[in-house]
């Protein structure tokens, strides 16, 4: 979470709200906050922090081990529809990229913003592509894996 | 019914601990018409 907080600020000029969610209670919540968030990012984590006590809301996203009774690492974005456009599930030994998340929120961005798509890898700036019947079997004469 | 990409998010409410706020319960759906990044993670003082 203290990853995700270090980026919030481009977050937020990206326009996004970010949630977390566990299945510890707010009162958990807040004590790590102050005893050691507040440690790892000036100020600690910005965003609301949700409690699942009984991962209900983990079980609808997918995310609830029941085994281990924790939700395991889930992101979603979802867009200003309301529709989730992305999701990201890892076991919990392994933590998460936020460069990837925001390369993800900003290509999620350009895509609804000009009805272009982005290619692997895609970062603002780079080539994108405008799909239709000419672009069929074409698209190596724009854009090749690096 | 399980969240899904392409498909409409599956609305909740929670309470949450807000800095600076404190206890306040939070419905998904307060956010809608923005950009909303939503991040599960298994615990409050594990490791990574």
């Amino acid at each position: 979470m203290a990853a995700v907080a270090a980026i919030y600020d481009e977050l937020k000029a990206l326009g996004v709200e970010v949630l977390a969610v566990s299945t510890d209670s707010r009162f958990v919540h807040k004590i790590w906050q102050e005893e050691e968030l507040s440690k790892m990012v000036p100020g600690g984590v910005p965003f609301p922090m949700l409690s699942d006590p009984g991962g209900k809301i983990g079980s609808v996203y997918g995310v609830y081990d029941e085994a281990a009774g924790v939700d395991i690492r889930g992101r979603f974005i979802i867009d200003p529809d309301f529709v989730i456009r992305a999701m990201e599930v890892l076991t919990p030994e392994v933590g998460r990229n936020p460069e990837e998340l925001l390369r993800q929120v900003k290509a999620f961005q350009h895509v609804r913003a000009t009805g272009e798509v982005t290619p692997s890898g895609w970062q603002p700036g780079q080539t994108t592509l405008k799909p239709g019947p000419d672009l069929v079997g074409k698209v190596w004469t724009v854009w090749k894996p690096e | 019914m399980l969240a899904r990409v392409g498909y409409e998010a599956i609305d909740f409410e929670a309470s949450a601990y807000i800095e600076g706020v404190g206890f306040q319960p939070v419905r998904l759906s307060d956010y809608k018409g923005k950009w909303i990044v939503l991040c599960f993670y298994p615990g409050d003082f594990t490791f990574v």
